[in-house]
């Protein structure tokens, strides 16, 4: 019996003709943690989904436990023990967490109690905090990420997959996590591992994998590795300094406050928040999840209407505002880049210059009787000439981009509303390691350029790299300011607990 | 008809112009110490305003004036009231509020004398700021038709709107009304063709020109302004007496319970800012979060702060100096350059503070 779980041999993939993956070959042995490192475009996503049985490859061979298979559905994958946590999760937002866990896996007969007891039981034993009862559509992205675990996990898989799993997770969420693979390892579950904190792959696996544009570049034990040949092997160029390597020597100066939110309460999330966000600087928001940070800019951007009795203030260049939707806070020139681009983002199944068009229309106060076709197509070769979208054609559906790209997307269709103030919530999110390069270029560009640019990460190194002042956030509210010149890692991790 | 329901329910739900905000101290306004760590100069009794000419740096401290030399203090000049404002002359005489009802203009080498120009009348009631025009002119702040300087606090608590700005003719003695109906006209410096004032109630900058008052060029302050003086290089220094809290904005909304407590309660405990605080255990706990273990928290909302803040030409803040609630320096009412260091009045501490101005560089690289 071989010792690879997993084989794929010559596995090739093709969309319309364009290979995703081409001539790919990869082992994965029983009990290993197999990190799948690359830029996002270069086929780890189109790998796992052929594993999965999400989708079918066009040619190639793939063997589990020695035996040549082809899954043509996820369902089909489970009973060969393939099992897959996705990057954008797939719970039915609906049911309960009880309910996800256990859907597709229902007796004839349905105690509701007993399925959330044994779920209750199930998530205790995984160490993870998530009410069984509560609502998933309610849940925040972290908890719904462990829910997805939680569910591979019950499922007994032999080969689980997660595709950027730590993403949304907290640090102590990670350790947690972390462990639970682990342990997954010992009972002799193969696990693969997306992600694009190297550092994640460096520390957790056994064994790196880095694809390059559909192709396979290398294959070696994780001890053999170290970030800056990850990058190199990833990007085929030296990328290491140029994204979180420099300190900052000098901040920008603060100019007009362009935002202050004054004793600001939502309950339960906003606790009486304060702070100012000043033109041409990038204002740094960290915090860890639960934090309060997005929702208080989701009220400063109207994506999140506050309830008529919750106090508290919103001025924007000292003019008191109360949005209760979006568009008129666009219309002030406040942009909001979501932090979840598949739910908020876009419209996945229109082209890039539709969608960036909708970003432009929204300026105009009760929308515009007449569109142009050929404004809606200038606009969008100009957004993804100007922000290096890379996609098939200009035709292209948002769905068919890569992460990166549709984060692009996202951006441009804000950015066409020429707005004075920009909340970017978690900007590299899932995003890869030149588009980040590529995304923190135009930041700090319109930071420059004299606007007001608030950014929420929950990744220290990026907060660092990016931001002139940086304001942390805990328990609903901004805690303490500091100068990118004053401030650590552990300076700011202390103040997010504490 | 929509507005005077909106302005009902914004009471209702006190949201809109009701709502009970205070800005955060962040940003430029971002707290430290360095107020609190200032070299002590003196200790005084009574001290109100700041002014220096030539290297030399002059002190209103009760009914005098004092000259800071070496480590000593001379007395300039002796009055038989308390002198309110004071400052310094281009030609190098000084000019001083007296009780904040009649301004003196008197020589600064030879001190007062009978001949001295004494300016009285035009209702003068607080003045409490004074500064050279280009013109030759003294430009003035009054700061309220119905309380004296020392009674600041009824002023606020009152809601008081009678500040003015005051241009006068030290030759002819005239006095003009520049500006009316301020919040509490704190502190003036010359910019440009007019002047900027501090209107302490409303926690504005307001520019006042020969038609009046014009556009506010810093506003929304978590703080209650005061003096304000050039500073080299251009901008200038403005100093806050105490912070906002939100305790004391409900209660100048409430009118009901800030009546009976002006009449039933000693001013010393009202709930009100102060110049000092920590004084008495009958002092109101603002936010009741004061002390914890004993220990006064740096952060809890502030009775008594100090503060004071660089502004650049256009009014835009670029840094300040703390002295937070936990420190004594309390009670900001002054800052002037003199040869190489700003000095500071610190009122509530009655203390005069020293920094060198390459430590203030140094520290936030200006």
């Amino acid at each position: 019996m071989t010792d690879n779980v997993v084989e794929l041999r010559k596995a090739t993939k093709l969309y319309a003709g364009v290979p995703a993956i081409k001539d790919v070959d990869l082992q994965l042995r029983r009990g290993e943690i197999h990190a799948l490192v690359g830029e996002n475009g270069a086929g780890k996503s189109t790998l796992t989904k052929a594993l999965s049985g999400v989708v079918t490859l066009t040619s190639g061979q793939l063997f589990i436990n020695g035996a040549e298979v082809s899954p043509r559905t996820p369902l089909e994958a489970r009973q060969l023990g393939v099992a897959m946590v996705f990057q954008e999760n797939s719970l039915v937002p609906t049911m309960t967490v009880a309910q996800n866990l256990f859907l597709g896996q229902e007796k004839f007969y349905n105690r509701l109690r007993g399925i959330y007891i044994a779920a209750q039981q199930f998530l205790q034993s995984l160490n993870f905090d998530v009410p069984p009862t509560a609502t998933v559509g309610l849940l925040g992205a972290a908890k719904k990420q462990m829910v997805e675990i939680a569910r591979a996990v019950l499922h007994q898989a032999k080969v689980i997959i997660f595709d950027e799993p730590t993403a949304s997770l907290t640090p102590e969420e990670k350790a947690y996590f972390f462990d639970l693979v682990r342990d997954l390892k010992k009972r002799g579950v193969s696990i693969i591992f997306i992600s694009h904190a190297l550092e994640e792959a460096l520390l957790l696996a056994d064994r790196i994998t880095v694809l390059r544009d559909g192709k396979h570049v290398v294959t070696d034990d994780a001890a053999n590795f170290d970030r800056a040949r990850i990058i190199q092997a990833m990007v085929g160029r030296d990328l290491s300094n140029t994204l979180y390597g420099k300190r900052k020597t000098t901040v920008r100066p603060s100019g007009e406050r362009i935002l202050s939110v004054q004793n600001l309460k939502m309950a339960p999330m906003v606790k009486n928040n304060s702070l100012s966000v000043f033109a041409g600087q990038i204002t740094g928001v960290f915090g860890l999840v639960g934090a309060g940070r997005t929702e208080t800019f989701k009220i400063v951007a109207g994506v999140l209407k506050r309830d008529f009795f919750y106090g508290g203030e919103v001025l924007l260049k000292g003019k008191p505002v109360r949005y209760r939707v979006p568009a008129p806070a666009v219309q002030d020139g406040v942009a909001y880049v979501t932090e979840d681009r598949k739910v908020e983002g876009f419209f996945e199944t229109m082209s890039i210059a539709r969608n960036v068009y909708l970003g432009l229309l929204s300026k105009f106060p009760g929308g515009r009787f007449l569109l142009s076709k050929r404004e809606a197509d200038q606009t969008g070769d100009d957004w993804i000439s100007r922000l290096k979208v890379r996609a098939i054609s200009p035709k292209a559906k948002v769905v068919e981009l890569s992460g990166g790209n549709q984060q692009k997307v996202v951006i441009a269709k804000s950015l066409a509303q020429e707005p004075d103030l920009i909340i970017f919530d978690e900007p590299t999110r899932g995003v890869d390691v030149g588009a980040i390069v590529e995304i923190h270029e135009l930041i700090n560009k319109l930071a420059d350029d004299g606007k007001a640019v608030v950014v929420i990460s929950s990744y220290l190194p990026e907060i660092l790299a990016l931001s002139d002042r940086i304001l942390v956030s805990r328990q609903g509210k901004v805690v303490e300011e500091f100068s990118a010149l004053d401030a650590t890692e552990e300076k700011i991790m202390y103040a997010a607990i504490h | 008809m929509i507005a005077v329901l909106r302005g009902f329910t914004d009471r209702v739900f006190g949201r809109g112009s009701a709502a009970i905000t205070v800005p955060p101290f962040d940003g430029a306004l971002k707290p430290n110490q360095m107020l609190e760590g200032a070299e002590i100069v003196a200790e005084l009794a009574q001290p109100n305003d700041l002014a220096s000419h030539g290297g030399n740096l002059y002190i209103a401290n009760g009914v005098e004036v004092l000259r800071h030399v070496g480590d000593a203090m001379q007395v300039v000049a002796r009055f038989d009231r308390e002198v309110t404002a004071l400052c310094a002359l281009p030609d190098g005489r000084l000019a001083v509020a007296l009780d904040g009802r009649e301004i003196r203009v008197f020589s600064a080498a030879n001190g007062p004398a009978d001949n001295d120009v004494a300016i009285g009348g035009a209702n003068m009631t607080a003045v409490n700021a004074l500064t050279a025009a280009p013109s030759g002119n003294l430009l003035a702040t009054d700061g309220s038709a119905s309380y004296p300087t020392s009674q600041w606090t009824h002023d606020l608590m009152s809601h008081g709107r009678s500040g003015r700005v005051l241009s006068i003719d030290v030759v002819s003695k005239q006095v003009e009304v520049l500006a009316s109906g301020l919040r509490y006209a704190f502190g003036i410096a010359t910019s440009g063709d007019g002047a900027i004032v501090s209107e302490s109630w409303r926690h504005r900058l307001l520019m006042v020109g020969t038609k009046g008052a014009g556009r506010s060029p810093l506003d929304n302050l978590p703080v209650y302004p005061s003096r304000l003086c050039p500073a080299a290089g251009g901008g200038f220094w403005l100093t806050a007496f105490t912070g906002r809290t939100q305790l004391v904005e409900f209660v100048l909304r409430e009118n009901g319970y800030r009546r009976r407590m002006m009449q039933e309660i000693d001013p010393e405990f009202w709930v009100a800012p102060r110049l000092n605080s920590g004084n008495s255990f009958r002092e109101p706990m603002q936010g009741a979060h004061l002390k914890t273990m004993g220990v006064v928290k740096p952060w809890a909302p502030p009775r008594s702060y100090g503060l004071v803040i660089r502004l650049n030409s256009d009014c835009v803040p670029r840094y300040s100096l703390h002295s937070r609630v936990d420190g004594r320096n309390h009670g900001v009412v002054a800052a002037v350059e003199a040869a190489d260091s700003l000095y500071v009045l610190a009122k509530g501490a009655g203390r005069l503070l020293r920094l060198p101005l390459t430590a203030i560089e140094a520290e936030f690289g200006a």
